[in-house]
């Protein structure tokens, strides 16, 4: 919650957002004939529910915070404070207060009459801080420090010119926010929060094997990989095709860019169409073959008795393709592979995507133009190249549950593109994964355990903000999952809130969960011994992040298949520009779905208590009630849904 | 035809050889209502699935009535689950006044035909573009040729007729002339009775405001109704002189106003061969004397920063032109550039105009201060604007029967000049604008900010839209209450019926979704809309609706509107419960709420204007037409390598 508002005030009074939507909004009450259901509030759900808990566990432990305290977590300490700061809002201009660094986060309290203004920021989120001015500056707030941040914000903060004020400020937020670059430990490791929900025992990848019925005729499930020798960016647990042998797989894997084979991601209950991914094939300029990779293709073809045709998905461009194959790489060759069909999806690498997220920030932040916004939008690609990977996973599908027919996806390493395309396609395929608990096993299953390098995307712990292996590739597919959210907005179990916890914890280091680039290395730093996972604490606190809608899908199909036009394809504002006040938008058609089913838990409860109220009377009286078993079936109907 | 042998094609629809096997004679005809006239028929016709690719079409017969342009499919009996049914015109008929440019498309070129005109060549394929944004495409290449070029001709001569008396309103003869409940409430405001109504609803002083009936036979001005308000210190005599400085005599009427007797003030401008303002100002004197506290009115310029007749079209056609792209390629082109073509359009700064209804809400409220809203002649943005503000500030209009009532009030009686704004006619007056269009996105803007304020829904929104093409009601067919009522008295043959009978276009299920599940009837503050562009929309469901491929099967809007009227179903079901202590209610809601999950399942995004015709699950829309051909991703690469 801190992340999501960022700028709130102490959590006793009402804050800032709610103040300014007062404004903006107006009451939004409960009609009178749907009667007087309890909240008035003008605020989002998610947050009066979250500020709702955050009270109640204060209280329960008796600790309320004074005004010059600060909220801290189990594991979290004080390391600075500087007092004479002056926090540079680009929104409600400046405020003076004081700034704490802690060893996880920033957190800034105005000490101005109109309230309490806190900013509170984890300093995983800093990608660079740079001083701002020197001794010699002239005008007010002209020294002091900028934060560029990686969640499309910057902060700027002055400090007075005397004494070298910022000099401590500036030390301690380098050491806290890079402490991998300072010889320190991530906080993860520090952080010793305990909740009721365990989220390492999420997903288990024999189990999810076996939710899919592996082993069947077809496919089994292989070890030969525990202890991550044949590929080491792979998981320890894989599932391939039943008759290959693991001499084959060594042959395989020494074909296959960095050991990493085609093994399976997902597959179709009733055709036994699969997806299944890998990296680019070692090819190179002379055009080299390996007879046992073209052999575990085919099996992998024969495994689908549905189709004697198989689709090779290569998620990039076709000169990008081309272009591999003079650094070894490349792609198959139509003639090697039989009955074997090659398409080029036409994503766009790393550096093109880092590009047009820096292009979509100067949009988005601090201020908009208006004038020139839809063009401006549209310059920056950041929607076309969501179009790009929605419409590529759209084909997967395609083929998988209108052909019956196997694809093979992978880009050049196989865990960013590959990653992406994969795990949208398993979501629109599998309504299993569109389930809280659903989608966490996929992000385990298709993004960690499958080796996207979070560690040198996000870039944890690290002051190289120009590394260029950094890229908002995670990012991207979180976005694309919620134009699908958009299309189909009962589909889900989870709502829009689950996605931004989960962006927000990709950056904060407050949990293992995106630490680190392999399942190896996260074995051997022990992170789940360690360290707390993200899934521990959204599913402690589940109801946060449920879909009012979703009960409206029982009987909805099994796929869905959203529409990669960019007639569809919106901006997500409530995730881009969320720091700017302007504009932040309600959502008042769940507000008011949660109103009605409050509404109608209320009526079944006065239908039972007047139930038992008769019975009670009828029985003093001996006579039978008026409420006869039908009723009762009528009202657990109406519980039912 | 090389096209057709390659293509694939869905398993309803035939290949061309088998067109020949048909014999004549056996095929459905076009059903004619009271007073309709058949003028021509051609059968094996081909109407293309919009933007298909590849291609799909439907084979039937073509038939141009004084009413209508008539498409009915050889496979007509198949059930149109996602489509409004509409009494007067099945899915693929139009009522031909909806028709707006009709084209010739050969091999390579697309060329306009005017209306009015006839042709001698031969046509293979034509384009019929529609007022409400819908496309028709026809092949002609099985039809008999002589009997296509007479019912191209017949599109071309009746579309837009020269005089009003040619519509089909003057003609229509509905023999059930019963009053229905739909127009129980409606205030009409041709008579004095709805405006004391108004006067007392708003809590507005009858001494400083009074009723006033100088305009009784249209003496005074014959673009203001017979009945409006003025200020009670104006005398008839007065007003009469006034009246006369001012474009087309559109004096100062009142049209809203609050306790405090703030007044929303619409008028025209001075008449530009008048350079005295004197007229103008005695009026102003007026409104001012009126105001509790005598402040002077605001006067908001509507001529200044709004777009003319022409700018307003120009938009228009451009949206229409992007939404609906004449072929697949131009599909293509359009979609990865769609935000970039959007701005090029205006459209959205168009709907801006909100931010001027903001404001002026904000003078009436705040302010405590009197608007008067100025422009031309008084009848196109002062519509839209008055209307806007009255949205913002008054519940009342958010209800359906309010909402009429606005449009009654505003439109109607006011004078938006329909008949020249709409091009219902072929003649010199036309300058087509759709000022209303316009009203009724920004209204639709309204409704997506605050989704719980409206009684009514989108689909009512859109649906009125596609009404006012449709020249049966009198209600959007003329430039002015006088016009109406002159029509009225001459023909007394004509049924002349309201738009507001939704009974006779709609059946009771289908005028069901015309309500906001989601309305709060509790809800009665004012709306704070946003009005800049990075929060404005785009129209789906109205703009959108003609291209199915692009429709979200089994996703969309439908499906929050549908889950939420279920959820009211169970509520009212258990309040039912709780009064009639005992009674059990189960198998009538259990049937209705089976019925609505029924209908989630099969509806897709645009519903109820689907053009899938039922094509349900596992269809997968528009692929080819989505896929990136290899000249896009090479236009990206540069791009993204500059």
């Amino acid at each position: 919650m801190e992340q999501y508002d960022g700028f709130m005030q102490n959590s006793k009074s009402s804050s800032l957002t709610s103040k300014l939507d007062t404004g903006s909004w107006g009451k939004t009450s409960p009609s009178k004939s749907y009667c007087s259901s309890s909240s008035t509030s003008t605020e989002n759900v998610v947050s009066t529910l979250e500020r709702r808990k955050n009270t109640k566990s204060n209280n329960e432990t008796g600790f309320s915070l004074r005004p010059d305290e600060i909220p801290l977590l189990p594991g979290e300490k004080i390391c600075e404070h500087a007092r004479d700061v002056t926090y540079l809002c680009p929104y409600n201009g400046p405020a003076r207060g004081v700034l704490t660094i802690t060893n996880y986060k920033l957190y800034f309290r105005s000490a101005d009459k109109d309230g309490n203004k806190v900013i509170d920021v984890p300093l995983g989120v800093v990608s660079r801080i740079e001083k701002v001015g020197g001794a010699s500056s002239k005008g007010e707030n002209a020294y002091g420090i900028e934060i560029f941040c990686k969640d499309m914000r910057n902060l700027r903060f002055a400090h007075k010119q005397e004494n070298h004020s910022r000099r401590d400020v500036f030390e301690k937020l380098h050491q806290h926010a890079f402490p991998l670059s300072n010889k320190l430990k991530l906080f993860a490791f520090d952080y010793t929060e305990t909740f009721p929900e365990n989220g390492w025992a999420v997903y288990e990848p024999i189990a999810e094997l076996k939710r899919m019925g592996i082993n069947n005729d077809m496919w089994k499930i292989t070890k030969i990989n525990e202890n991550y020798d044949i590929c080491d960016s792979y998981p320890a647990v894989w599932a391939v095709p039943q008759h290959v042998t693991d001499d084959e797989i060594k042959s395989v894997a020494n074909f296959r860019s960095r050991g990493r084979i085609p093994v399976l991601s997902w597959i179709h209950s009733e055709s036994q169409a699969t997806i299944t991914r890998c990296s680019q094939p070692l090819v190179g300029v002379g055009g080299k073959k390996c007879r046992e990779d073209e052999k575990y293709i085919s099996l992998i073809m024969d495994a689908n008795a549905q189709s004697d045709k198989m689709f090779l998905m290569d998620a990039r461009p076709t000169a990008n393709a081309v272009a591999n194959k003079a650094k070894g790489g490349g792609y198959e060759s139509e003639d090697s592979y039989k009955n074997a069909e090659l398409v080029f999806l036409d994503i766009h690498n790393i550096h093109v995507m880092r590009e047009s997220l820096r292009k979509l920030k100067e949009l988005c932040f601090p201020n908009i133009e208006e004038m020139k916004w839809l063009s401006g939008l549209e310059s920056t690609y950041w929607l076309k190249h969501i179009k790009c990977i929605l419409a590529g996973a759209v084909r997967i599908v395609d083929k998988v549950e209108n052909h019956k027919t196997s694809v093979l996806v992978h880009c050049s390493d196989g865990w960013d593109r590959t990653a992406q395309l994969t795990a949208l396609a398993m979501l629109m395929l599998d309504p299993y994964y569109r389930t809280i608990k659903g989608f966490e096993v996929l992000i385990e299953k298709e993004w960690l355990s499958f080796g996207h390098k979070f560690q040198q995307r996000v870039g944890h712990g690290d002051d190289h903000h120009s590394d260029a292996d950094r890229s908002p590739v995670f990012l991207q597919f979180i976005d694309c999952v919620w134009q699908i959210t958009q299309q189909f907005p009962n589909a889900f179990e989870f709502n829009e809130y689950l996605l931004i916890t989960i962006l927000d914890h990709l950056y904060s280091c407050r949990f293992g969960t995106f630490l680190f680039n392999t399942e190896r290395e996260r074995v051997q730093e022990r992170v789940k011994e360690l360290t707390v996972s993200l899934w521990s604490y959204t599913n402690s606190q589940i109801d946060l992040y449920r879909n009012p809608l979703h009960w409206a899908n029982t009987n909805q199909q099994q796929v869905i298949i959203p529409i990669a036009s960019l007639r569809h394809i919106k901006l997500w504002k409530t995730y881009y520009c969320r720091w700017n006040p302007s504009m932040r938008i309600q959502d008042p058609v769940y507000q008011r779905i949660r109103e009605l089913l409050r509404l109608k838990e209320q009526l079944v409860k006065q239908i039972e208590e007047c139930r038992k109220e008769q019975q009670s009377r009828f029985s003093k009286a001996n006579a039978l009630p008026i409420w006869t078993d039908q009723e009762i079936g009528f009202v657990r109907w109406v519980l039912e849904i | 035809m090389n096209d057709f042998k390659n293509s694939r094609f869905r398993s309803y629809i035939g290949t061309p050889g088998e067109l020949e096997d048909i014999p004549l004679g056996d095929f459905k005809r076009a059903k004619l209502l009271d007073g309709e006239i058949l003028i021509a028929e051609t059968e094996n016709i081909i109407l293309y699935t919009s933007l298909s690719e590849p291609r799909t079409y439907r084979k039937g017969v073509l038939t141009v009535t004084n009413f209508k342009l008539s498409f009915i499919p050889n496979d007509e009996d198949e059930e149109y689950l996602g489509i409004q049914q509409h009494y007067m015109l099945k899915p693929y008929e139009v009522c031909l006044s909806s028709v707006d440019a009709v084209y010739h498309i050969s091999e390579k070129t697309r060329k306009k035909l005017n209306l009015g005109q006839s042709i001698s060549h031969k046509v293979k394929e034509l384009q019929i573009v529609c007022k409400n944004m819908r496309i028709l495409h026809f092949s002609f290449y099985r039809a008999n040729k002589d009997k296509v070029k007479t019912i191209i001709n017949a599109i071309l001569h009746h579309a837009a007729p020269k005089r009003l008396s040619l519509l089909f309103a003057y003609d229509y003869k509905e023999r059930l002339n019963s009053p229905n409940q739909y127009l129980k409430d409606v205030q009409w405001f041709e008579k004095a009775n709805d405006w004391l109504k108004e006067l007392d609803r708003t809590k507005t002083n009858k001494l400083k405001w009074r009723v006033c009936k100088v305009n009784e036979y249209f003496q005074v001005s014959v673009n203001l109704p017979q009945v409006f308000i003025v200020p009670a210190s104006v005398e008839d005599h007065i007003l009469c002189k006034a009246a006369e400085h001012f474009q087309s005599h559109c004096s100062p009427v009142w049209v809203w106003g609050t306790p405090h007797n703030t007044a929303l003030i619409r008028m025209a401008d001075l008449d530009p061969n008048i350079q005295d303002r004197t007229q103008e100002n005695i009026m102003l004197e007026h409104i001012r004397r009126s105001h509790d506290s005598l402040h002077g009115p605001h006067i908001l310029d509507l001529a200044k920063d709004f777009p003319t007749a022409k700018e307003l079209q120009t938009s228009f056609i451009k949206l229409r032109e992007l939404c609906n792209p004449s072929s697949g390629r131009l599909f293509k082109q359009q979609d990865n550039k769609f935000y970039s073509l959007l701005e090029s359009t205006r459209w959205l700064h168009f709907t801006r105009c909100l931010q001027n209804a903001v404001n002026g809400a904000r003078q009436l409220t705040w302010d405590n201060c009197t608007v008067v809203l100025q422009e031309g002649s008084g009848r196109d943005m002062n519509c839209v604007i008055s209307s806007l503000i009255q949205l913002i500030l008054d519940p009342h209009w958010r209800t359906i029967r309010g909402f009429q009532s606005l449009i009654q009030k505003e439109w109607v009686v006011l004078g938006h000049q329909f008949t020249k704004r709409s091009a219902l006619l072929d003649n010199d007056s036309n300058e087509p604008a759709p000022y209303f269009l316009l009203f009724l996105d920004c209204t639709w803007q309204l409704l997506q900010q605050y989704p719980t304020a409206f009684q009514f829904s989108e689909t009512y929104l859109t649906t009125l839209w596609d009404t006012i093409h449709i020249t049966i009601f009198d209600t959007f067919l003329f430039n002015s209450e006088h016009e109406r009522k002159k029509a009225k008295r001459e023909t007394k043959s004509a049924s002349f019926l309201s738009a507001w009978d939704y009974s006779r276009q709609f059946p009771e299920s289908d005028i069901h979704l015309f309500c906001n599940p989601l309305y709060d009837d509790s809800f009665s503050e004012r709306l704070y809309p946003k009005h800049t562009v990075p929060f404005l929309e785009v129209w789906r469901q109205c703009y959108l609706r003609w291209l199915s491929g692009v429709e979200i099967v089994s996703g969309g809007q439908p499906q929050i509107d549908l889950s939420c009227r279920v959820l009211a179903l169970e509520i009212n079901a258990l309040r039912q419960m709780l009064l009639v202590n005992g009674v059990d209610t189960r198998p009538k809601y259990n049937q209705a709420k089976e019925d609505i999950l029924h209908l989630m399942q099969k509806v897709n995004s645009f519903f109820p204007f689907s053009r899938n015709d039922g094509q349900g699950q596992g269809f997968l829309p528009g692929n080819d037409l989505l896929s990136l051909d290899a000249q896009d991703s090479q236009s990206l690469l540069n791009l993204t390598n500059e």
